[in-house]
C-alpha cells in the first residue's frame, strides 16, 4: 500500500517521462546523461494519446453493461419484448428443440435440439423429458462458451407445469444459466 | 352527397393536406398508364384454360420445398437480394462426407439405442446423465462450424476483421490459458486480463508437414483509431500443430483493456498456409512496447498474403479492465521515468546501476 502511494508520489512529481525502454537508440540516452539540467523532453509519450471519442465495437458491450436499449412497449401483446436475450422451448411430437435468441434478428445465436446427431446418438427417445433434460444440460454449457448467461424465459403458461418443461428449466439452471436479465441502466445523455 | 365528399377529397391538392407528396389527378393519370411488362410474367407457363387437369400438391412439405427453391431463383427483376451486398467465403471449401453412409450408419446407432434396456430405463427413471464431453465432440465434427460462424455474425467479428466476407471454421482451436476448464477461450466467453497474462497453449488437428500462421487481435481495444485494431500476437509459419516452433513475428501481449470502456473482444484466427510465407514487413521488433507498431488491420495483413493462406479457424473471448491492469501499463508501454544518473546515489539499492543499462539484461535482481 505504501508502495503504491509512493509510487503515485513519483509519478505526479516528476513532470517529463524519459525513455528507458527497450528498443530506443543509446546517443539518445547518452545525450540525456550529459544534458543533466532538467530540458523538456520534445517527443510526447505516443502511447498515451487516447482517441476523445473512443468508440468500442463490441456489440456485445452495452448489452453487457446493462446500458442498451430495451425494446420498451408491446404492453397489448404478449410475450413482452424487453430483453437482451430470450430463450424459446419447444416440443414436437418427435423432437425437443431448444434456441436462443438475440434481440437483434429473428435467426436464433444458439441452438440445441435433439434432431441434431451429437445429442441424437446419446439418446434412446428423442422427445421424451429425459431428452429435454439432455437438451437443456447441453444448451446451457453452449451458453457458458459463448458467454450468454443471462436471458429471459417465459414459457407457453399452461405447459410450464409439464415435467418437460420443469427439468429443461432445472437443467439450465444448474448449467449455471440465470434466467432474468439485469434492469437496464438509465444513464443522462 | 357521400358522392360529393369524395370527389372533394379527391380534388384536394398536396398543400391543403399538408403533405408533400400527395398525387393530384394529373399524376395518377400518368401513373395508371397500361404498357406491357418488361418480361415473362411469373405464372404465365401455367395453363389456365383447364384448371381441373392441374397437378396438385398434395402436401404441405412439397409446396414449401418448390417456395425455397423458388425464392432462390434468379429472376429478371430487382429483388431486395441485388442491392443487398453479397459476402465472399474466403475459407476452406467444405466436403460434407457422402450423405447416403452417413444416414445409414446414424440409422442403425439409433435402433441400437432404442435396443439398449439400460439406456431405457435411465430415461424412464429420469438419471440419464449425458456425456457433455462426448457431445461436445461430435458437434466439433457435425454442425459446430457453421454454429460458431452464426455466433462470430453475433459478435461482429466478421463484420470487424474481414469486411464483406465471412469463412467456416473448420479447423477447431483448443486455447487454454491454464490447466482447468476456466481458462479456455470458445467463442465469446469472459475471462479476466490476469488470467490473460501469458501465453495460453494452443492446440489443433494439423498433419505433418503443414504450415499454419496462428493471430491474436483485438479490434476494440485502439485507442485512438476507432476502424484499427492491435495486434497481440502473430505466429507464423507452424510446422503440423507446434506453435513454439513457429515463428514469432510479434511476441505475446497480454490484453489490456481500458478501465470504463467495458468488454473487448481478442479474436484468435488460424490460417492454413499453402507454402512457407516470408513475413519480412510484418516482424515487429523483439519486444514491441509501441502502440503504433502493433496498430494492425487484419484485412490490409490478409490481403498482402491472401493467395498463400486461408482462414481455418477461430475462438474469440471477452475481456474488461481489471486491477491488475492499473499497474501494467506503467513499466513497459509508459517508459518509466529515471532521475539522471548519479555518481554517488544516496540511498538506492543496487538495481539503481540497472535503470541506466538502456534496455540491456538487468543483472542486479531484486538488490
Amino acid at each position: 500500500m505504501a508502495l503504491r502511494e509512493i509510487n503515485r508520489s513519483v509519478r505526479l512529481l516528476m513532470g517529463q517521462i524519459q525513455r528507458c525502454g527497450s528498443g530506443v537508440a543509446s546517443k539518445h540516452s547518452a545525450r540525456c546523461l550529459s544534458q543533466a539540467a532538467a530540458r523538456p523532453e520534445p517527443t510526447p509519450n505516443v502511447n498515451e494519446a487516447v482517441n476523445p471519442t473512443f468508440v468500442n465495437r463490441n456489440p456485445r458491450n452495452l448489452e453487457q453493461m446493462a446500458l442498451a436499449v430495451k425494446d420498451r412497449g408491446w404492453k397489448t401483446t404478449w410475450p413482452h419484448q424487453q430483453f437482451y436475450h430470450r430463450l424459446m422451448f419447444s416440443r414436437s411430437q418427435h423432437h425437443v428443440t431448444a434456441e436462443v435468441f438475440s434481440y437483434t434478428s429473428p435467426v436464433p445465436v444458439l441452438t440445441c435440439s435433439t434432431k441434431e446427431w451429437a445429442v441424437k446418438k446419446e439418446l434412446a427417445s428423442t422427445n421424451c423429458v429425459a431428452a429435454c433434460q439432455a437438451v437443456g444440460e447441453v444448451l446451457a454449457h453452449r451458453c457458458q462458451q459463448a458467454g450468454i448467461m443471462r436471458m429471459v424465459y417465459r414459457a407457453i403458461p399452461w405447459t410450464y407445469r409439464s415435467e418437460g418443461v420443469q427439468a429443461f428449466r432445472a437443467a439450465m439452471k444448474q448449467g449455471g444459466v440465470i434466467l432474468s436479465e439485469p434492469r437496464r441502466k438509465y444513464v443522462g445523455t | 352527397m357521400a358522392l360529393r365528399t369524395v370527389c372533394a377529397a379527391a380534388l384536394r391538392t398536396g398543400t391543403d393536406l399538408g403533405v408533400n407528396n400527395a398525387r393530384t389527378i394529373a399524376t395518377t393519370a400518368v401513373l395508371s398508364k397500361r404498357a406491357r411488362p418488361l418480361g415473362p410474367m411469373p405464372n404465365d407457363d401455367i395453363d389456365t384454360s383447364n384448371l381441373e387437369s392441374l397437378e396438385t400438391y398434395r402436401s404441405y412439405n412439397r409446396y414449401f420445398r418448390q417456395a425455397e427453391e423458388a425464392k432462390n431463383k434468379r429472376v429478371w427483376w430487382k429483388t431486395y437480394r441485388s442491392y443487398v451486398e453479397k459476402r465472399v467465403d474466403i475459407g476452406l471449401p467444405y466436403w460434407p462426407p457422402s450423405r447416403t453412409k452417413v444416414v445409414k450408419e446414424r440409422r442403425q446407432a439409433m435402433s441400437e439405442n432404442k435396443r439398449n434396456v439400460e439406456l431405457e430405463r435411465a430415461s424412464r427413471l429420469r438419471t440419464l446423465k449425458i456425456p457433455l464431453a462426448r457431445v461436445q465432440e461430435t458437434w466439433e465434427k457435425t454442425g459446430g462450424p457453421f454454429d460458431i460462424k452464426k455466433l462470430a455474425d453475433h459478435y461482429g467479428v466478421f463484420r470487424d476483421l474481414f469486411p464483406m466476407a465471412y469463412f467456416l471454421p473448420q479447423v477447431t482451436l483448443r486455447i487454454s490459458y491454464s490447466q482447468d476448464t476456466d481458462g479456455q477461450v470458445h467463442y465469446g466467453n469472459q475471462l479476466t486480463p490476469t488470467e490473460a497474462v501469458s501465453a495460453p497453449r494452443i492446440a489443433f488437428d494439423a498433419e505433418e508437414g503443414s504450415l499454419w500462421t496462428l493471430l491474436l487481435t483485438s479490434p476494440d481495444e485502439h485507442l485512438l483509431d476507432n476502424e484499427a485494431e492491435y495486434l497481440h500476437w502473430l505466429v507464423g509459419n507452424i510446422p503440423g500443430g507446434a506453435v513454439q516452433a513457429g515463428e514469432e513475428l510479434c511476441h505475446y501481449l497480454p490484453p489490456f483493456p481500458a478501465r470504463g470502456t467495458g468488454f473487448h473482444r481478442y479474436v484468435y484466427v488460424l490460417f492454413k498456409q499453402e507454402k512457407p510465407i516470408s513475413f519480412r514487413e510484418d516482424l515487429r521488433a523483439s519486444p514491441c512496447h509501441s502502440l503504433v507498431d502493433r496498430t494492425f488491420k487484419t484485412v490490409d495483413f490478409y490481403r498482402k498474403h491472401q493467395d498463400d493462406m486461408t482462414p481455418a479457424g477461430l475462438a474469440f473471448f471477452q475481456s474488461q479492465w481489471d486491477q491488475s491492469l492499473s499497474y501494467f501499463m506503467l513499466p513497459r508501454l509508459l517508459p518509466v521515468y529515471h532521475p539522471p544518473q548519479v555518481k554517488y546515489p544516496h540511498r538506492q539499492p543496487l538495481r539503481y546501476l540497472d535503470r541506466y543499462r538502456d534496455g540491456k539484461e538487468h543483472t542486479y535482481g531484486i538488490y
